[in-house]
């Protein structure tokens, strides 16, 4: 049984938790006088991230848990606050007398730490890194985050569907597709309505081309960071045509607002070359690349995570599948049809997660060119009814998960868990046998994000 | 190796744009004074996030691509804000940024500049005020210039940083 999500929600006079499974769904409801809750990190390592959010937001304190510190509430955080409560309306905060986070380290002669962050040394989103280490060697590292929170959770209680939809567009710049569909799909269940052939495809075309374009960045990044600049050069032309083509299509350079119900296809005969073009360039791309031994030798045997690490820890997307694991939101009929092939790799390092992404970006193309055969289709979404809604989507990081709460007519909850929040959690295992030198190559073939992960 | 030559030859240059470097021209003789003294020819940026969506850095990542090459013009991104002239602010100012954003703006050395970059830092941003978001960001620091956009082009970034070389008063 895979964990995906652990989250809490206030009803009237209770706090409901919820526990998402693959295969199912449990809902506890506890007192709000006495907030206590039994932990499932024992079993499930990356639920503590989940709980130690619960206990920011709700104050709702999961009893046995090994991690019970502040996670999104930093140093200068206002002690006893909730925001996530009904009652809790501040619309800012005043800083507070500082409270000092304790960073698991590893101490012993001779082993010292290394603080790296939040902000960084290029031009990346700000997260904290902490390392202990013994000379070179990273004995251990933890990621400590939330540096960004902006509290959307919050920020679309009470909005219509509609005017949530500007908002979950910016909650994670390089995946805003893949959280449109996640929303269209709530609009869909709750309306009651059904997709039509042709704007499904039309939708999974841009969900592809956004996996392509990000694809593209990560392998010019992931050589550059090993030194090799001219893949960097290469691909980041690659990247810049590809989000050119998502100018054309959705008018923003991101598809911020390309998601509604209507097919927008023009120029499918342009759309088709530039396919052709890249299909070629990305075979020059590999086996340019596959012949460039220095380089696969810092890719090879760097930042392994072990298959049964990368269960235990739930892991998800890209970073599940280069370790082995077989998990795909895209794994369906309808992408079946459409010449899906689930991408797998066994070798568990950077390298596989490099080679990954190279057989996920051709058959993101394959696929793309079945998308454009599809027809013109256009809905009318009716009115939304009130409910509990989940989605999924497979975005170029990984599965999302979103549930939305609609009562009155407006959202009473909103919660969605980007991969990169369960994938972050894991990321302390792929150092323990590297140099901190590589810390930055390990890093970007996971290629996690920031904002989606802090909300 | 010979594979890899043919490609580069066949592809020639791509940089595009080519009107800025005579702009930066004109605009080095207009300031020469300021520029050569202040920045000798170059500008240094140190980008900093608040609490963005990740589009504005990506969009001044694809500065870098062979379209743009900002660095033909002498505008660079820098590692450290001690080496920084401006910080090129991004983001809504979150509340657990806020502290860090201000400590970067005073590990610069001085003459120095914040040019703000999007909708967010100037609190233009489609997102509401939150409890947890300080934006806009003038109520920390002192914003020389803006750069609108959700998120602004790579074309819109360079011609507003050189807009802000033209504009602004650089001699503190």
């Amino acid at each position: 049984m895979r964990f995906i999500a652990r989250y809490a929600k206030e009803l009237k006079d209770c706090f409901e938790v919820v526990t998402i499974y693959d295969t199912k769904i449990l809902k506890e409801q506890i007192d709000k006088s006495k907030p206590i809750i039994k932990s499932i990190s024992n079993i499930y390592p990356s639920a503590i991230w989940f709980e130690r959010k619960m206990q920011d937001d709700f104050g709702i304190i999961a009893e046995d848990a090994f991690d019970t510190r502040a996670l999104i509430q930093h140093e200068h955080f206002p002690t006893n606050i909730h925001p996530l409560r009904k009652d809790f309306k501040e619309k800012s905060l005043q800083n507070a007398k500082f409270k000092e986070y304790k960073y698991e380290v590893i101490d012993g002669d001779g082993v010292f730490g290394v603080a790296v962050g939040p902000i960084h040394a290029g031009i990346i989103e700000p997260g904290h890194f902490h390392f202990s280490q013994s000379g070179e060697r990273m004995l251990h590292l933890e990621v400590r985050h939330f540096y960004k929170n902006r509290g959307i959770e919050k920020m679309l209680e009470g909005k219509t569907l509609q005017e949530a939809k500007p908002m979950v567009e910016r909650i994670s710049g390089n995946e805003s597709i893949a959280y449109q569909i996640c929303l269209r799909d709530i609009m869909l269940k709750s309306s009651n309505s059904n997709l039509p052939l042709g704007l499904k495809s039309y939708h999974a075309f841009l969900l592809e081309l956004e996996r392509v374009i990000h694809h593209l960045t990560d392998l010019g990044f992931i050589p550059n960071d090993a030194g090799f600049g001219a893949a960097l050069a290469y691909c980041s032309k690659l990247s810049e045509d590809a989000r050119r083509v998502m100018q054309t299509l959705t008018k923003s350079r991101f598809g911020f607002g390309a998601i509604d119900f209507t097919t927008h296809f023009t120029n499918k005969e342009f759309l088709k070359s530039w396919i052709g073009n890249l299909k070629e360039d990305i075979d020059y791309f590999n086996s340019w690349i596959i012949d460039i031994p220095s380089l696969w030798d810092r890719l090879d045997t760097t930042g392994v995570l072990s298959k049964a690490n990368a269960i235990k820890y739930s892991t998800v997307g890209v970073v599940a599948r280069a370790s082995g694991v077989d998990i795909d939101r895209r794994d369906d009929p309808f992408y079946k049809d459409s010449g899906f092939i689930k991408a797998l790799q066994k070798s568990e390092d950077v390298a596989a997660r490099f080679k990954l992404r190279i057989l996920e970006l051709k058959n993101s193309l394959v696929m793309m060119e079945h998308f454009l055969e599809s027809s013109s289709d256009t809905l009318d979404i009716k009115e939304c009814k009130d409910g509990e809604y989940y989605s999924f989507a497979e975005s170029s990081i990984g599965e999302i998960f979103m549930a939305i709460d609609i009562k009155n007519g407006v959202i009473d909850r909103f919660f969605v868990r980007d991969p990169s929040f369960i994938n972050w959690q894991a990321l302390h295992l792929m150092m323990t046998k590297d140099i901190i030198a590589d810390f930055p190559l390990i890093n970007k073939s996971c290629d996690l994000s920031y904002a989606g992960n802090d909300l | 190796m010979i594979k890899f030559w043919k490609k580069r030859l066949k592809l020639g240059t791509l940089t595009e744009n080519l009107e800025f470097d005579k702009e930066l021209e004109s605009i080095k003789k207009e300031l020469k004074n300021s520029i050569k003294k202040r920045f000798a020819g170059s500008l240094a940026i140190r980008m900093v996030d608040s609490g963005s969506c990740n589009a504005c850095e990506a969009e001044c990542n694809a500065l870098s691509n062979p379209y743009y090459d900002l660095e033909r013009l002498g505008i660079y991104f820098v590692a450290s804000p001690r080496h920084a002239d401006i910080m090129l602010l991004s983001g809504l100012m979150t509340f657990n940024m806020t502290p860090h954003v201000v400590d970067a703006y005073n590990q610069m050395p001085e003459p120095k500049w914040v040019i703000t970059l999007g909708d967010c830092p100037a609190g233009k941003s489609i997102f509401d005020n939150s409890y947890a978001t300080n934006a806009p960001a003038n109520n920390y620091l002192d914003i020389a210039y803006h750069i609108p956009g959700c998120p602004p082009s790579p074309k819109d970034i360079i011609k507003g940083l050189l807009e802000f070389l033209k504009e602004a008063d650089l001699n503190v």
